[in-house]
């Protein structure tokens, strides 16, 4: 039964507005800067308003509005966006911060020194699939299976995207830290 | 009786801390792990400070909301948009 714009309006108010605020993280950590996650959100809520009837009922609105920002994001935004990621992942899955701090601070109380800056930073030159992995699963709490449905990756890869983020991300948290002295280096 | 869970070494739970930690693991897999972790100091180290780095990352994220002319643009787009869509 189609709705009336009034009906519409109201319902895509009240299931799809109250994730404006993931939408917006996420495209902070897609676009790497404000303004352009600003637009990039607006572009997503307009295209989701728009194809709102594409949209099942009682299905999950915060994947879907995801996939459109992902989709948005790769076909629009992407490729203006030059920025290569730093963080070497090839290599990470070898990494273990918990041995290196085991002794000095095994419950992890340097991560409270770290200021936020530096951890989406960090985040933020992850290349792009093991970046997005990352950010809906510790950001945003989503599943594996949701994080497949957003990226269309399969769930093994998914998980294994993820394990590599962060191991690749305690590294560089682990150079930056002791870097400013919060913990001793130890050797391999 | 509940079946004994299958022993496993200290290089498969760590491979399956993040599963564990994420509640992605099968039924087995998860009362192997949470048994060893229960038996092995280093494996309950180990898992209390990955528990302790990934709410650490959730906890840095967080604090980033849209911000409120954001919303207000979004609900006037909203509000004016005539675009056809059926
Ligand atoms: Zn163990």
């Amino acid at each position: 039964m189609p709705q009336t714009a009034d009906e519409k309006r109201s319902a895509f108010e009240r299931e799809a507005l109250p994730h404006l605020d993931t939408v917006y993280r996420v495209a902070l950590r897609f676009t790497g800067e404000p303004a352009k996650a600003q637009d990039l959100v607006q572009d997503t809520m307009l295209k989701a308003f728009r194809s709102w009837h594409r949209y099942e009922t009682g299905t999950n609105v915060r994947a879907w509005l995801l996939t459109i920002l992902r989709n948005t994001f790769i076909n629009e935004y992407r490729k203006e966006k030059q920025r290569g990621p730093t963080v070497d992942i090839s290599t990470a899955e070898t990494f273990s911060l918990f041995d290196k701090v085991q002794e000095e601070d095994p419950e992890g109380r340097f991560f409270d020194q770290i200021i936020d800056d530096e951890v989406l930073q960090a985040v933020d030159d992850l290349p792009d699939e093991f970046r997005e992995t990352l950010v809906l699963s510790d950001m945003e709490g989503m599943t594996y299976q949701e994080i497949a449905d957003v990226t269309g990756a399969p769930v093994g890869t998914v998980k294994s995207r993820l394990f590599r983020a962060r191991r690749a991300l305690q590294r560089r948290l682990y150079d930056y830290a002791v870097e400013m002295g919060y913990i001793k280096r130890r050797s391999p | 009786m509940t079946a004994e869970p299958r022993r496993l070494e200290c290089t498969e739970v760590v491979e399956n801390l993040y599963g564990y930690l994420d509640e992605e693991l099968t039924a087995e897999v998860k009362a192997a792990v949470r048994a060893h972790i229960s038996q092995c100091p280093d494996c309950f180290d180990h898992c209390q400070f990955e528990r302790a780095f990934l709410r650490f990352l959730e906890a840095r994220s967080r604090a980033q909301n849209a911000p409120p002319e954001l919303k207000k643009r979004i609900f006037e787009q909203i509000l004016l948009d005539r675009t056809r869509d059926a």
